[in-house]
């Protein structure tokens, strides 16, 4: 009769050693010692930080993981505050007049290494004043859910369109199709100072500060 | 060969060749961009300077210049060995030429990389352009430096339609006249020309003109820059996520060498390129024929049918069989397709000759169409000659709707869904009342047509993009084309729907792999012996 065979564990390798070893005591193989050991940490925080809490002495969260106090905070009534850097999720910058200043290059979904960002580049329409020389994003689209959260999509953006500045992180959504962010969610997001634009302007053709000229067959 | 050397290479050259070209076909790139093998050379770019050793015993040119100091903190002045456009001079028995090796034809190529900068808008990311730009390699190669103009520089029109397919960008343009004279030396329609002087530069469409024609995508793919763009591809992919398969173009006789470009991702096919070939389209191709490449996705067959409804590969074979029962072999006919890959029809003519035991071999294709002195060849048809090499006494369509109509054939095999009869109305309504009175057609075809609609069992074969195929130009070239997209739908390559509905009827249709077809029709060429006489299968011949 055939009998399932496992398959044999790989043997070690030459340079294995064995870290550290300890020997059994009768203490520990008791394990009872042990385990009023770890409640009793478990008790002498739960007073500390209900002493603190009643005093109204807790400490500066930003501190906290240094200072010997209180080691959780009430999320989410309590937030810690982020680092200048933190990544957020994505938002779009808008140029003055609400458009999009996204070209869709493709630069940044190119950059993306978790291929999340998906761009359909498209020509604007008839009668815009961009219309024949410049590309917008017909569809953008981030799966927040495929998004490591690297930032290579703002680095590579040439026309800082793409911004994590918006101080939000992803919340529990029920639903995965929650984490699909379209181009219209993306541009109403806006950055942790409210702004919808970008910190970084330029002239651009389009735009009264453009020092551009014009020719009777420039229009199209 | 007569030799030189360029950079310590010897180079061969044929008399009168330029140094660039012969540097060219060695594989070696001068840059360049006014330059290109097709066309005539004007040396106004001046990319490609090289510095050229005087002939012995003779000094060289030497300019006096000023040059800046940092150390005296003053100009002073210093010899240079003159610069020659390596585009115009024609290489000479001996000569040394010098480029990357010389200190002074990089600091040329630096200053004309500037130069051409100056003013160009270095907006890569809404340029079409991007990641093919020769702006953007020599700058890489021979510019890195830090851009010393600090104006606003120069601003002209942007998106100026030239015609229905091109659209221009001054700013963007270097000047370089290649559209210009691609317009006139070889489309032999000069409607593009250069107005105005220095920074205000342009290209522009001579007054009541359009650039029209059968030749205006080449323009935009002699650009060497993104000035020029053609509506149909701008904006549409970035070529950065391109593959290229070399292709054929399937247009017409002519058989035109392309670069296939297509989306692995979406297998989506996008545009149409030329492929450098002197012996058939030199550096070319026509505006059709660059379209044509939508035939990959519009109008494919990708579901198997039984008389219009949508059934498993397996169906649709066993229904076949079903057909062919008992049937004898005189009533039966094959139609090979003009349209179709030599591989495809090989299978054909084999089921036809060696299994089926017919000799009623018939052909369809496109009909005739417009056709020019450049490269447009009026049969419309990539592989007619393959047709006739294969089979050379193959019967026209035509011929074949009086075969059915008096009754000699009534169960039919055949491949490709276009005949000539797409395009006439009159012959249309003949063949689909023809066609009506089969007992048996069984269709393998890649592209929506006539009989691929009358067709009771219909396979949807691989198209040209989806398959490597060999097609036989008007000259007689035997041109293979490589795959690009896979298979869409339940599309497979035609030689091997045709194996599997030998098997179906009972043969032993064994061959499995490409390798196998191109094997055994290069090593047993038996032509069956058609009885008709037509010389080509072009049924619109007849009336
Ligand atoms: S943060 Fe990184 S993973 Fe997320 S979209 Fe940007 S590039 Fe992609
Ligand atoms: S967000 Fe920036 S990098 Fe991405 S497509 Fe738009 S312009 Fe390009
Ligand atoms: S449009 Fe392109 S090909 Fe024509 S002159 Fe300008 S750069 Fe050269
Ligand atoms: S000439 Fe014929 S083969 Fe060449 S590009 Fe045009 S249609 Fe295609
Ligand atoms: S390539 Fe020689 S001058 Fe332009």
């Amino acid at each position: 009769m055939a009998t399932a065979t496992f398959p044999k564990k790989p043997p070690s390798p030459n340079n294995a050693y064995v870290v550290a070893h300890v020997e059994p005591t009768p203490a520990t193989q008791v394990y009872l010692p042990e385990i009023f050991k770890g409640l009793a940490v478990a008790m002498r925080h739960f007073f500390r930080n209900t002493k603190e809490m009643v005093r109204n002495e807790r400490p500066d969260p930003v501190t906290e993981s240094i200072a010997q106090g209180i080691t959780t905070i009430s999320y989410p009534e309590q937030k810690r505050p982020y680092p200048e850097r933190f990544r957020g999720l994505h938002r779009l910058t808008q140029r003055d007049d609400g458009s999009p200043r996204c070209v869709a290059c493709l630069c940044c979904s190119t950059a993306c290494p978790a291929q999340c960002i998906f761009i359909e580049a498209g020509e604007y329409p008839e009668g815009d004043p961009r219309r024949g020389y410049e590309r917008y994003p017909v569809k953008f689209v981030i799966d927040e859910l495929r998004c490591i959260f690297c930032g290579y999509c703002v680095e590579a953006c040439p026309c800082d369109a793409i911004r994590m500045d918006t101080g939000l992180h992803a919340v529990p959504y029920d639903s995965r199709e929650q984490f699909i962010y379209r181009k219209d969610l993306l541009l109403a997001q806006a950055s942790r100072d409210g702004s919808h634009l970008t910190a970084n302007p330029r002239h651009e053709p389009g735009d009264e500060t453009h020092p551009g000229v014009t020719r009777e067959h420039m229009t199209h | 060969m007569p030799t030189f050397t360029y950079d310590g290479k010897t180079i061969p050259f044929e008399p009168g060749e330029t140094i660039i070209k012969a540097a060219y076909r060695q594989g070696i790139e001068i840059p360049h961009y006014c330059w290109h093998p097709g066309l005539s050379s004007p040396a106004n770019c001046r990319m490609c300077l090289v510095e050229i050793a005087p002939p012995p015993g003779q000094r060289g040119m030497m300019l006096d210049v000023l040059e800046w100091d940092a150390a005296i903190g003053d100009y002073k002045p210093r010899q240079k060995p003159k610069l020659q456009p390596s585009c115009q001079i024609p290489a000479a028995e001996g000569m040394q030429v010098k480029g990357d090796t010389s200190d002074n034809v990089k600091e040329a190529r630096k200053g004309v990389q500037e130069f051409l900068l100056l003013n160009h808008p270095v907006d890569c990311p809404i340029c079409d352009q991007s990641g093919e730009c020769k702006l953007q390699d020599y700058w890489v190669e021979h510019g890195q430096y830090q851009k010393r103009m600090r104006d606003e520089p120069i601003h002209k029109p942007k998106a100026v339609r030239f015609g229905p397919s091109i659209v221009y960008d001054a700013e963007r343009c270097v000047m370089c006249t290649r559209c210009i004279r691609f317009m006139d030396e070889v489309a032999k329609d000069p409607v593009l020309d250069m107005r105005e002087r220095g920074n205000l530069n342009e290209i522009f469409v001579a007054p009541g003109k359009e650039l029209t024609g059968h030749y205006t995508f080449m323009t935009e793919h002699v650009c060497p820059v993104g000035a020029l763009t053609t509506v149909d591809f701008r904006f549409k992919a970035r070529v950065w996520f391109l593959r290229t398969a070399k292709s054929v173009c399937q247009g017409c006789a002519t058989g035109c060498n392309s670069h296939l470009d297509y989306d692995p991702r979406y297998n989506k096919v996008y545009r149409y390129r030329p492929r450098d070939n002197e012996q058939v389209n030199a550096y070319w191709m026509c505006d059709e024929g660059m379209v044509s490449y939508k035939r990959a996705h519009e109008g494919r067959l990708i579901e198997p049918r039984v008389k219009g409804s949508v059934v498993a590969v397996k169906k649709a074979l066993a229904e076949a069989k079903s057909y062919f029962e008992a049937v004898p072999g005189e009533t039966v006919a094959v139609v090979l397709s003009a349209q179709h890959s030599l591989e495809d029809n090989w299978a054909l003519r084999e089921l036809a000759g060696a299994y089926l035991g017919t000799r009623a071999i018939y052909a369809t294709g496109l009909a005739e169409g417009y056709h020019d002195a450049i490269l447009i060849h009026e049969d419309k048809n990539p592989n007619t000659r393959g047709v006739l090499e294969l089979a050379s006494g193959v019967r026209p369509f035509s011929s074949l709707l009086d075969d059915i109509e008096a009754g000699r054939v009534t169960h039919v095999i055949a491949l490709g869904g276009e005949t000539p009869a797409d395009a006439s109305a009159e012959l249309g309504e003949r063949a689909k009342h023809a066609l009506e009175r089969l007992q048996a057609l069984v269709v393998i075809a890649a592209h929506e047509g006539l009989l691929a609609h009358a067709a009771h069992v219909l396979l949807p074969a691989a198209s040209w993009a989806e398959a490597s195929g060999t097609y036989v130009n008007a000259k007689g070239i035997h041109q293979v084309t490589e795959k690009a997209i896979e298979p869409q739908g339940a599309s497979e390559p035609a030689w091997k729907l045709v194996a599997d509905v030998g098997q179906a009827l009972g043969y032993d249709t064994s061959w499995t792999k490409l390798k196998q077809v191109r094997a055994r029709w290069t090593s047993a060429p038996t032509v069956p012996d058609a009885t008709a006489v037509s010389p080509s299968p072009q049924a619109s011949q007849t009336p």
